[in-house]
Parts: structure tokens; C-alpha cells; sequence
């Protein structure tokens, strides 16, 4: 990379499918660009990220990660993503310690009618992570 | 192993962004094998012939569709597998149009983020296994706990369809809260002749036979989960055969011992052997144990020996019983009650004389209560004036934040009859809020405001309002510094989740909300179902609600259950779901916890949990919590997930 090229973080995004996967559809029903910068991994609930595939997504060449959720209160399944948000609160505790930024591991709530929040959360943790630089695993983790 | 990558152009919706060539050529330098077809429109009946032909032709072990999202064709594109003889679940669709082309300003761009996600969705696939839906047998019948309207209309509705129904009420009698008062709102009708049609027919109609009503019981223990529950029910006993009895009362005369009569708010007595009130269903009365002399040692048999009807009417020597019924289905009509009046400061329950609350009130009004109907005060005077206080006790984050519904609409119901009783009594509504909804309800409202007669006064806390006696013995209501006087008071007090409410959500695992009632799987789109399959909630132990709504609600209930459990048919279960690895299992019971649907158990015999497919909704968070590896979430394994997640990073 050269000091004037811009760089473009890779990012994998955990989605549930009832809430964000939604609200991401309805972000392209939208047709409103963001950055390419998210692959969005479909998962029935957000309360089935274990830490480990965030852990794996960083060590395997992803240089942040975004969970979405359903908003506290309207989970699909009651209360995955109270699950979810205690398992990354968990997690943060962890990445911390390891010297990771936290801004690589966010954690946020889309609902089905949020396409212009998706948009948003996308462009920001983008940003974020391109201000940080490439995740090097090597440093931090191993 | 080969995959066959189908691309749908979407006409210009992805083909403007996506080059199909560039798909191609990158595909084909996958280390995985594989080919590409693209297809203009995959969802159209041309694309699907195309798609299912190209299948059949090809024989590919795995099948990736690049279109739009799976929300919107995977049962589409399943379907189409399943037409060309491959297993529907080894499909993974790329949402390459909302989720890419959509959103992606630069063509270049968009196709280079697309050949990733369909790289990952060709390794994922290759782990994804073939899936079969299982079928169960169930049991159509059902069980309805509380035979108030609700659960009435619901247990007749069931049978009229050809069900077998057990009916559990708590009480001696059915009708619920409702049977017991002679004028309901909006149209002052009489509750036993509106509800004697229901009643009749499901004491002695034509389907009566599909119905085993069990009074004085209550449910114990309930086992095994939708389709298959085991139902235990405690019988207390009645002592009087419901078979036998002929209603004529012999036995109630000559009883020789009295109590006060709990299910006329105990305003009046009933004998140890009685009616719970005039005009009674089942015609027949029970038999108190607590009250009856024969359970103090005493040698009394007149009730026996009165019964015209023979010696086997009157069994004094009758049991409680558990009995057992299988079921598929349980339906709750538990209903409600009214909070207590004395827990709210200030409103004088049971210290003040001539303060009732309403179901005490219905008591006064009732032509078989303790002064035959006739409104007087203690002092046996006609009152000159009566105060009526709403809310007593809701809209109040002291005592119940809920607005119950209800209390407005009977509160000028009672305006109306003590007006059309004593005409020129004066009458004051003291209320936090009017609550007058629907296309009736303001008649009686409307009618109170143009007698002339009553007078509304809003007050901001209910603290701010005081009953109490002056020296001469006058009531007196005292309201920001004015004090009106008020002969006789009644109380509006919030309605609660009926006694017992408790001890049914914990022996089912059904969820309360925050004010005690049953929760509902969704508040507005599953209101009928509970947090368990198969328990549906109707009627007024969900919240608070008039006769119209409860009954419409038990026709709700009957809905899902006819649908979800036929005769003869079997339940599909789902194969998106979870299963324990009993070997790897470390009895940690952590799963047990995180589990949302009570889905698992833990097996003390094999030392594991154990995951009851048929519950388990698939969503994977005790894949996620299980600290051992031990849970597979099936099409949505570590496995297919981290496949995917390398293979769009590579």
C-alpha cells in the first residue's frame, strides 16, 4: 500500500435475518450507495456469533467485523440479541487485552425498516476501521 | 464435488452492475469446481423451467442462485430443487441485487464484491448437508383452563369441530366473573341470558358429549410438549354428582352450618352444601369441606338423607382425585380479578362503612344480593349522593401503570342504574383518565352527562384524593382542597391477572409480562400465543378486556389450534435446528439456560442435554453458548459458517 493510495478495510458483517438482513434489503431497496467494503454473513439470529468466528474473521484476513441485531425488545427469538450483547461486551473485555481496537468489533441494532440506519452503520464502521489501518494478526493476536 | 452457480441477470437490476462475464471467468478459476449458467429473470415461470431443466441436465452436487434475497426466493429456488430430485437445503442463494448492485456506485466494484460473496457461498455450500423434515403424530385434542367466556366459547367451538375437549375450571361453576351480574355494559344485558346460549350448549348441547367439564380442579403437572402434552389434574371434591343432581335444593335447606359466600364477594352467606348463586351452572351445589360440620367431628348426614334423588347423589365419603388426559394443545382463559382497593391510601376500603368496590357494588345491584338490589347505605337510607372513583389503582406507577380497560364503561353502567333507582341522586365521577373506546361504548357516557346529575371531576394523583367521615358521621370525598359529600362510594379498581396466574405460567413455562399477566409470543402479530407452542392465551389473563373481546379472543385461540393440529395429520419438524452430541456434552446445562424456547432438557440418565426438535425454533444461540462444541446448528454449523466467512476474505 502505497502513503497516497486509500485503504479499503475488509469487513464482515454478522446479520440476523428477521431485523438487519432485512434492514440492509430494505437499505438497497433504497438504492442508496455505501461502501463495498461489508461481505454480510446471513445468520438466522444474532445470537448465534460465537466469539470465535469474530476472532477467526480477523485472523483469516478481515480487518473488523460488525454484528447487527434486532433492537433490544424485538428479537425474533425473544432474546438472542441479549445474547449477543453480552457475548461481545465479553468479547471487547478480551479484544482489549490483546491490544485490538475496539472500534474493529461493533455491534449495533437494525431493525427491517432501518435502511437508511444500515447505510449509516456501514459508512461509520468503514471509516473507523480504514482510520485504523490494517488489522495485523500477527501483532495482536499471535 | 461440483457446484452449479446459477446467475440471475434480474434483467437490467443486476446485469447493469454485475458483469455475468467476469463471474464467469473468476469462477472458473475457484479451486473449486464448479460451472455457471446465467439466467435473465430465475423467478420468473420461464426462469424456474430453465433453472430446474439445467439442474437435471447438469446432476450438480451443490447449487449456489446469485439473484436477489433469500427473503425473497429461497422457498422459490428450494422448491425447484426439490422438483429436480436434489435435496432442497444443499442450495445457498448470494443476494447480489438489494445487497450489491443496489448499493454500489462503481460496476467494477460491485462485480469484484459479488465474486467474493459467491466464493464464499460456493465453500459454504460444499459443507451443507442434505435435510430431511420430520414428521410427528400428534394428538388433536385439547385442554382450556378457565371456563369464563373465553374459555367457554373456546371449549365449544373445539368440540363443534369434532374435538375432544377437558374444560378445568377452578370454581363450582362456569360463566366466569361475568355470569354473576344481571347488567352489563354497553346495552345493559343480562350476563346469564347472554351468556345462557354458550352455557347451554355446552352443558347439554349437541356436542356437549365432546366436552368433560371438571369444576373444583386444577392442573398439577403438564409433561411432553406440543402435539404430545400429559396433563395432570387435581379434582377436589364436589360431593355432588353433576350426572345425578336435579338442582332442586333439598339438601340446601337442611344444612345446619353457614359461612360467608365467597363467590358473592362475600357480602352474603351460603350454607356448607349451596348454590354458589341463583340460577347456577351446573344446576347443581357443592359441598365445603371447610365449612361443613362432618370435617369438625361432628356425625351430620341431613343433606344425604334430604336428597330426593337417592342415596347416590350426595357422596360424603367422595375423594380428590388426579386424573390424566393427553392433549396437543392447551388453551389458557384463566381470566382476571380486581386488585385490592385497600392498597390504595386514602379510598377507605374495609375501614369505611358504605365503600364498596365494584364487583361488591354488582353484589348490592343484584336482585338475589343482600338487600335484594335496593342501593341503600349501611344506615338502610337511600343515598342522596354517591361518589364514583375511577382508576383506583391503574394508570398509576404506585400500584398498576396499565389503563384497565374497562372500569369507565361500568362505571357509567352503575351511574345509569343508580340514577334509573334513585333518580335524584347525585353521582361524581372522580377519574385520572376517560377511557371510552369503540363504536358503544360513550352511550352510557352520553347518557350520565345529559341526566343532569353527574358531574366529572379530573384529578392529577390519586393521592390527592381522600375519603373520610366528619364528626357527624357524613362521607365526605376531599379533592385540592374541595370536599364533596358522598353517601355511598364505589371504587374502580385496577383489574389483575387472576389468583393462580402464578402457579399456571410456572408449571407451563409460560412468560408473564411486567403487570403478571401471560406474555404473547408477539404483542400484536402472535397476541394468541404464548412464549410455549402449543399454550394459546385468550381472554383477560392476557390483559384486561370486556366479554366481547375475551369471547372474539377464545374463537382466536381455536383458530391456531385447528390449524396447527389436525386429525390424522402429522407436524412437520423443521430440520433448522439443534442437536446435542451427547459424547461431547459436558453436563454444564449452560444451553438449558439460553435456550428462549424451553427447547432443552438436560437427560440425567445420559448425563446431556437433550434438544426437543419439535420446540426448537433454530436460531443457534446454544450452538453459540455451548462451551464444549457439543451443539450442531444444523445448516448453519461453525463449519458452513467459517467456510463462507474464508471464503469471501480470500
Amino acid at each position: 500500500m502505497t502513503a497516497d493510495s486509500v485503504f479499503e478495510p475488509k469487513i464482515i458483517g454478522f446479520l440476523c435475518n428477521w431485523c438487519s438482513y432485512a434492514g440492509a434489503d430494505k437499505a438497497g431497496g433504497m438504492q442508496e450507495v455505501y461502501p463495498p467494503n461489508v461481505q454480510v454473513i446471513r445468520l438466522m439470529c444474532s445470537g448465534r456469533v460465537d466469539p470465535q468466528f469474530i476472532l477467526s474473521a480477523l485472523v483469516k484476513g478481515a480487518d473488523g467485523v460488525i454484528i447487527l441485531a434486532c433492537h433490544p425488545g424485538d428479537c425474533h427469538y425473544k432474546e438472542g440479541n441479549c445474547r449477543a450483547l453480552q457475548r461481545h461486551s465479553m468479547l471487547m473485555l478480551m479484544l482489549e487485552q490483546l491490544g485490538v481496537e475496539k472500534e474493529r468489533c461493533r455491534l449495533d441494532y437494525v431493525s427491517a425498516g432501518e435502511g437508511e440506519k444500515f447505510n449509516r452503520v456501514v459508512r461509520e464502521t468503514v471509516e473507523a476501521v480504514r482510520r485504523l489501518g490494517p488489522f495485523l494478526p500477527a501483532v495482536a493476536i499471535e | 464435488m461440483r457446484t452449479g452457480i446459477y446467475f440471475c441477470n434480474c434483467g437490467s437490476n443486476i446485469a447493469e452492475k454485475i458483469s455475468a462475464t467476469a463471474v464467469v471467468e473468476a469462477a472458473a478459476s475457484f479451486p473449486e469446481q464448479n460451472y455457471v449458467a446465467t439466467v435473465d429473470f430465475i423467478c420468473s415461470e420461464d426462469g424456474k423451467l430453465q433453472f430446474e431443466e439445467s439442474l437435471k441436465a447438469e446432476q450438480p452436487d451443490r447449487v449456489v442462485v446469485a439473484a436477489c434475497s433469500p427473503r425473497d426466493h429461497e422457498g422459490t429456488f428450494r422448491r425447484c430443487l426439490s422438483n429436480a430430485g436434489i435435496n432442497p437445503y444443499l442450495m445457498q442463494m448470494v443476494n447480489i441485487r438489494e445487497q450489491i448492485a443496489w448499493v454500489t456506485e462503481d460496476p467494477a466494484v460491485a462485480t469484484q464484491k459479488a465474486i467474493r460473496a459467491i466464493h464464499g457461498a460456493v465453500c459454504r455450500v460444499e459443507k451443507q448437508l442434505p435435510l430431511e423434515k420430520k414428521q410427528l403424530e400428534v394428538c388433536p385434542d385439547a385442554l382450556v383452563i378457565g371456563a369464563g367466556p373465553a374459555g367457554m366459547k373456546a371449549a365449544l367451538a373445539l368440540a363443534e369441530a369434532g374435538r375432544t375437549v377437558t374444560l378445568l375450571e377452578r370454581t363450582p361453576f362456569i360463566g366466569g366473573l361475568p355470569v354473576r351480574f344481571e347488567e352489563l355494559f354497553p346495552a345493559l344485558e343480562c350476563a346469564p341470558c347472554m351468556l345462557e346460549p354458550l352455557m347451554g350448549e355446552l352443558l347439554h348441547g349437541e356436542h356437549a358429549g365432546r366436552i368433560e367439564l371438571m369444576t373444583m380442579s386444577e392442573l398439577v403437572e403438564v409433561t411432553g410438549f406440543y402435539g404430545n402434552f400429559i396433563a395432570k389434574i387435581r379434582q377436589k371434591p364436589r360431593h355432588v354428582s353433576l350426572r345425578d343432581c336435579i338442582g332442586c335444593g333439598e339438601c340446601v335447606e337442611v344444612c345446619p352450618a353457614s359461612a360467608t359466600n365467597e363467590f358473592k364477594n362475600n357480602v352474603s352467606l351460603r350454607k356448607a352444601i349451596d348454590f354458589t348463586f341463583a340460577g347456577v351452572l351446573p344446576n347443581a351445589p357443592f359441598l365445603d369441606q371447610a365449612t361443613c360440620i362432618r370435617w369438625q367431628g361432628q356425625e351430620c348426614r341431613a343433606c344425604k338423607d334430604a336428597c330426593p334423588m337417592g342415596a347416590d347423589v350426595i357422596n360424603l365419603e367422595e375423594q380428590e382425585t388426579v386424573v390424566e388426559r393427553r392433549i396437543g394443545s392447551i388453551i389458557l382463559a384463566s381470566g382476571s380479578g380486581l386488585y385490592d382497593a385497600a392498597h390504595v391510601a386514602g379510598m377507605g376500603m374495609g375501614t369505611l362503612q358504605d365503600v364498596y368496590d365494584a364487583l361488591q357494588f354488582e353484589r348490592l345491584l343484584s336482585s338475589t344480593g343482600p338487600t335484594g338490589g335496593q342501593i341503600v347505605t349501611k344506615a338502610g337510607q337511600a343515598p342522596r349522593t354517591v361518589a364514583i372513583i375511577h382508576c383506583v389503582g391503574s394508570l398509576d406507577e404506585a400500584h398498576k401503570p396499565y389503563c384497565s380497560g374497562i372500569c369507565c364503561q361500568y362505571a357509567f353502567k352503575f351511574n345509569h342504574l343508580i340514577s334509573a333507582k334513585i333518580p335524584e341522586a347525585v353521582i361524581t365521577h372522580y377519574h385520572r383518565e376517560l377511557v371510552l373506546p369503540g363504536k358503544e361504548a360513550q352511550t352510557l357516557f352520553n347518557h350520565a352527562v345529559r341526566s343532569g346529575k353527574s358531574r366529572l371531576k379530573r384529578y392529577g394523583s390519586i393521592a390527592d384524593l381522600a375519603i373520610s367521615r366528619d364528626t357527624n358521621g357524613s362521607m365526605l370525598v376531599s379533592s385540592e382542597g374541595e370536599a364533596f359529600p358522598a353517601d355511598l362510594v364505589i371504587l374502580c379498581p385496577a383489574v389483575i391477572p387472576a389468583e393462580g396466574t402464578d402457579q399456571l405460567s410456572a408449571l407451563l413455562d409460560v412468560s408473564l409480562d411486567s403487570s403478571g399477566f401471560f406474555r404473547e409470543l408477539h404483542a400484536r402479530t402472535d397476541a394468541a400465543q404464548s412464549s410455549i407452542r402449543g399454550v394459546y392465551l385468550a381472554g383477560s389473563c392476557r390483559e384486561p378486556m370486556d366479554i366481547q373481546k375475551a369471547i372474539q379472543e377464545g374463537m382466536a385461540a381455536v383458530g391456531h389450534l385447528l390449524s396447527g393440529l389436525q386429525p390424522g395429520r402429522t407436524i412437520d419438524i423443521e430440520p433448522i435446528c439443534a442437536e446435542v452430541d451427547e459424547t461431547r456434552c459436558s453436563g454444564c446445562h449452560l444451553c438449558v439456560s439460553v435456550c428462549p424456547y424451553r427447547a432443552i432438557s438436560f437427560d440425567t440418565e445420559h448425563n446431556a442435554s437433550s434438544i426437543n426438535a419439535v420446540l426448537c425454533c433454530g436460531c443457534g444461540t446454544c450452538v453459540a453458548a455451548c462451551p464444549s462444541g457439543a451443539i450442531t446448528g444444523h445448516h448453519f454449523t461453525n463449519e458452513q459458517i467459517m467456510a463462507e466467512m474464508e471464503g469471501v476474505l480470500k
